[in-house]
């Protein structure tokens, strides 16, 4: 990776594990010898909300965040959301989106949902790639790893860190069995790309 | 959550720390021996890094009942030289206000820090606050950094400054720097400070002597004449670049100035001065980096702060240069800055041509809101539940009886299809509020819906009050055992505090009936009948009724018990959404015009089955 910042937008649902997603990155990146900064949602929308995290790798950076049309990938946990969020993708920038499709629970009441093929619709249009995430965290153990399930895919296709950087801090900040379907579900993502591309 | 121990990983380390653990390594190298405050979103993980991280350090470290509580014990032990540490977000420094406002008076030995958050946004916070006004008002030495790292070094000088001037220093922060993970580089230890001793001295401490209070103000004033001189080594304040388009800021908003100026190739002809002092301002040091300045453009989030101190010490100086910042229309008084906002400003006016890319993506699909709910299997919904079927059982349309809400998880019953609370105001205030309605004129029942700790927090003072003076209403105390909305807090009816001391836990029905309140009970809103029977029977009898509602929250039961999550029978749904209509669980979702459960995220609490009339939701079989 040269000297330029490439900016991760991480959107998703409270509970997802977006948080934890970009804590690894954050702490990856540290060790691989890039600069970082994140900037994240906590709190109220922890629950269930909307949540989006702004991850800044590489580069001479001060803010946390960064504006609209910034963002390199857009790394979507979910499918609504990740349309949601579409506004921060630069021009041509790169969609990586679980295939995971939770509407909002009022939207479903009174059936504004956009439904799972409209979204996947409109994802197309830019390319996404989009991933059988929770098929494969499931595959690896833990359906609550689709977070590292896209977090293999994103390295795939971007190469920017080591693979035995992110399998150490993975195992580091999620400790025990969970830690180990992590790492798994993270080289079935990152196997997933390399497979289908 | 850091992989590496944030407290106990070697000075010259350089870890990726969140604002929050670079403050709470910073207080430790400081030498902190006395932690506590209140929860309140972006502070709280201040005190939950020392908690999880410290628990050998031999540091007291404990959430408190309130603010209030906790910045009166970090003073007692400031005043007797130990060094102390208290933090909230901002409207815990409103709670806190009235000791925080007397204790320049009295100052200190030890250092005092307040960590006080601020939430531009906002992003979890019910006003847009700005704290700078309080340092004035409290008259506190105040500093404010930009990044994790300087969080972590200001926490550090902040001890310093306090024992220098025998002030309490606020550390004021925003979310974007609470909840920023930067790289930081960490220092080395001090001992911690620890009680050296404590001498009778009336004139400082007792504040029941108004010719001893004149003279302290003087030498609080006295003391803040000092600061810019005294806090001059610690290098807060810098000037970066050299030019004559100079921007005044500090905080979050310096980040977004370094790069818009950059990017907008401005690098060559801007002086950039960044203010880490922010109460009192450092007149001495702006007056002379602005020499030579054109105009100067003021970057600050909420309200201008800086530009208006500025604009007065320009008028003092006799200068006349041009200031753009909020008054003139050129920055928003609301909301947080960003960016992009930023760099816009900048270009206008500067008059530089942005060269911006491609218009960012616009979805063609509209994607409706997501307001956070309430968990699956909160304990909560069903007393939201339990009290609409009471109304309607005692003949009341939910339209006619307002129910006061408290802060915490239960306000997201606002939302449909609960529908529930009319108010959320401050701590403790559904008591009083719905007091207030009825002492107006208000005839039908009133309902207060607090929970268990922010009854302990503030609900104690105004329950005494509906009881004394004989207002009807019914209270119920949502008791489920945690501090839920920040993130799962240890509350006094612990018989283990955080950090695992054996402690003497306060019981909730037992403070009631001290009280003397006129009925009391406790339901489990599990049990949605007998919840339903007796907030139905306290609805319309005389006198401070108080149902204590009480099941573990859900998220926490999870962790101890096992679940037995339910499925959808695809064959029987007939896509009539009754489950999720009645509940809002976030668990349930349609697709493909069914019902279907997210399996890792049900809790298991069979509310949806009662609603099923199809019979299609079962448990899994295994």
């Amino acid at each position: 990776m040269s000297n330029k910042v490439f900016n991760i937008l991480i959107a998703g649902i409270g509970g997802q594990g977006g948080l934890t997603l970009s804590r690894i990155l954050a702490e990856a990146a540290v060790k691989t010898g890039f600069s970082v900064k994140t900037g994240e949602t906590l709190g109220m929308a922890q629950r269930y909300g909307s949540v989006v995290s702004f991850v800044r790798i590489g580069g001479n950076t001060y803010s946390p965040i960064f504006g609209s049309g910034e963002a390199d990938v857009l790394l979507g946990l979910e499918l609504t959301e990740s349309v949601r969020n579409m506004r921060y993708l630069r021009h041509r920038g790169l969609i990586i989106v679980a295939d995971e499709y939770r509407p909002p629970s009022m939207a479903s009441i009174t059936g504004r949902a956009p439904s799972r093929s409209v979204l996947l619709a409109e994802l197309a249009r830019y390319n996404a790639v989009v991933v059988p995430a929770r098929k494969i965290a499931v595959e690896a153990g833990n359906p609550r790893a689709l977070n590292m399930v896209l977090l293999g895919v994103l390295n795939a296709a971007t190469n920017i860190l080591p693979h035995h950087v992110v399998e150490d801090t993975i195992r580091s900040i999620i400790r025990g069995e969970a830690g180990e379907k992590s790492v798994r579900a993270y080289y079935e993502g990152h196997k997933w790309f390399k497979n289908h591309r | 959550m850091s992989s590496l121990n944030p407290l106990k990983a070697l000075p010259g380390t350089k870890l990726a720390l969140m604002g929050n653990e670079a403050i709470a390594r910073g207080a430790v190298e400081a030498g902190v021996y006395v932690v506590t405050g209140y929860p309140g979103t972006p502070s709280s993980e201040v005190i939950m890094t020392i908690q999880r991280y410290g628990g050998d350090l031999g540091i007291y470290v404990e959430w408190a009942v309130n603010e209030r509580v906790a910045f009166e014990i970090a003073l007692g032990a400031a005043i007797s030289g130990a060094r102390a540490l208290a933090t909230m977000k901002a409207p815990g420094l409103n709670v806190a206000s009235d000791p925080v406002i007397s204790a320049a008076y009295s100052g200190v030995d030890g250092g005092l820090v307040i960590l006080v958050a601020d939430d531009p946004g906002p992003h979890t916070t019910q006003t847009e606050q700005d704290d700078r006004w309080f340092a004035k008002l409290a008259k506190l030495p105040t500093i404010s950094p930009s990044s994790p790292q300087e969080a972590k070094d200001y926490a550090r000088v902040a001890f310093e400054i306090s024992e220098e001037l025998m002030l309490p220093v606020m550390l004021l922060t925003t979310t974007r720097v609470n909840h920023a993970v930067g790289e930081v580089i960490l220092g080395e230890f001090k001992e911690p400070r620890r009680y050296k001793g404590f001498k009778r001295d009336p004139p400082r401490y007792v504040r029941a002597g108004m010719k001893w209070n004149l003279e302290r103000h003087k030498w609080v004033d006295q003391q803040l004449s000092r600061v810019e001189e005294v806090t001059g080594k610690h290098g807060l304040n810098r000037v970066e670049g050299s030019g004559d388009l100079c921007i005044v800021t500090g905080g979050a908003a310096y980040n977004y100035v370094v790069e818009a100026v950059e990017s907008l190739g401005l690098s060559g002809m801007t002086r950039i001065l960044k203010l880490g002092l922010i109460h009192p301002l450092p007149a001495r040091f702006i007056l002379e980096n602005i020499e030579g300045c054109r105009k100067i453009l003021v970057v600050e989030e909420l309200d201008p702060f800086i530009e208006e101190e500025l604009a007065k010490m320009l008028y003092r100086a006799g200068l006349h240069i041009e200031i753009l910042g909020k008054h003139a229309g050129w920055l928003p008084f609301e909301g947080e800055l960003n960016p992009v906002i930023v760099r816009e400003f900048i270009a206008r006016a500067t008059g530089v041509r942005e060269t911006g890319g491609a218009e960012p993506v616009k979805p063609g699909v509209e994607i409706p809101e997501r307001p956070p709910p309430l968990c699956p299997g909160c304990p909560h919904r069903f007393t939201f539940i339990a009290l609409r079927s009471a109304l309607l059982r005692n003949g009341f349309k939910p339209s006619d009886i307002p129910v006061f809400g408290d802060i915490g998880c239960y306000a997201l019953s606002v939302n449909p299809p609960l529908n529930s609370i009319w108010t959320e105001h401050s701590m403790g205030a559904s008591i009083s509020m719905a007091m207030g309605l009825k002492i107006a004129g208000f005839e039908k029942p009133v309902v207060a819906v607090i929970g268990d700790s922010t009854f302990f927090h503030a609900g104690i003072p105004s329950l005494i009050e509906a009881v004394h003076k004989r207002v009807d209403m019914l209270v119920l105390i949502l008791d489920n055992d945690i501090v839920a909305m920040t993130g799962h807090q240890s509350t006094p009816a612990w018989s283990r505090t955080e950090t695992g001391r054996e402690t003497r836990g306060i019981s909730i029905l037992e403070l009631v009936k001290a009280i003397g309140v006129d009925n009391v009970a406790v339901v489990d809103p599990y049990n949605l009948k007998e919840a339903e029977r007796i907030i139905g029977e306290y609805l319309v009898r005389k006198g401070v009724n108080v149902v204590i509602a009480k099941h573990p929250c859900a998220l926490e039961e999870r962790r101890t018990k096992h679940v037995e999550p339910y499925v959808v029978d695809a064959e029987k749904c007939t896509g009539c959404r009754a489950c999720i209509a009645s509940t809002g669980c976030p668990a349930i979702i349609m697709v493909e015009g069914k019902a279907y459960i997210i399996e890792e995220d049900c809790n298991g609490c069979g509310l949806c089955v009662r609603y099923c009339q199809y019979n299609a939701i079962v448990r899994r079989e295994r």
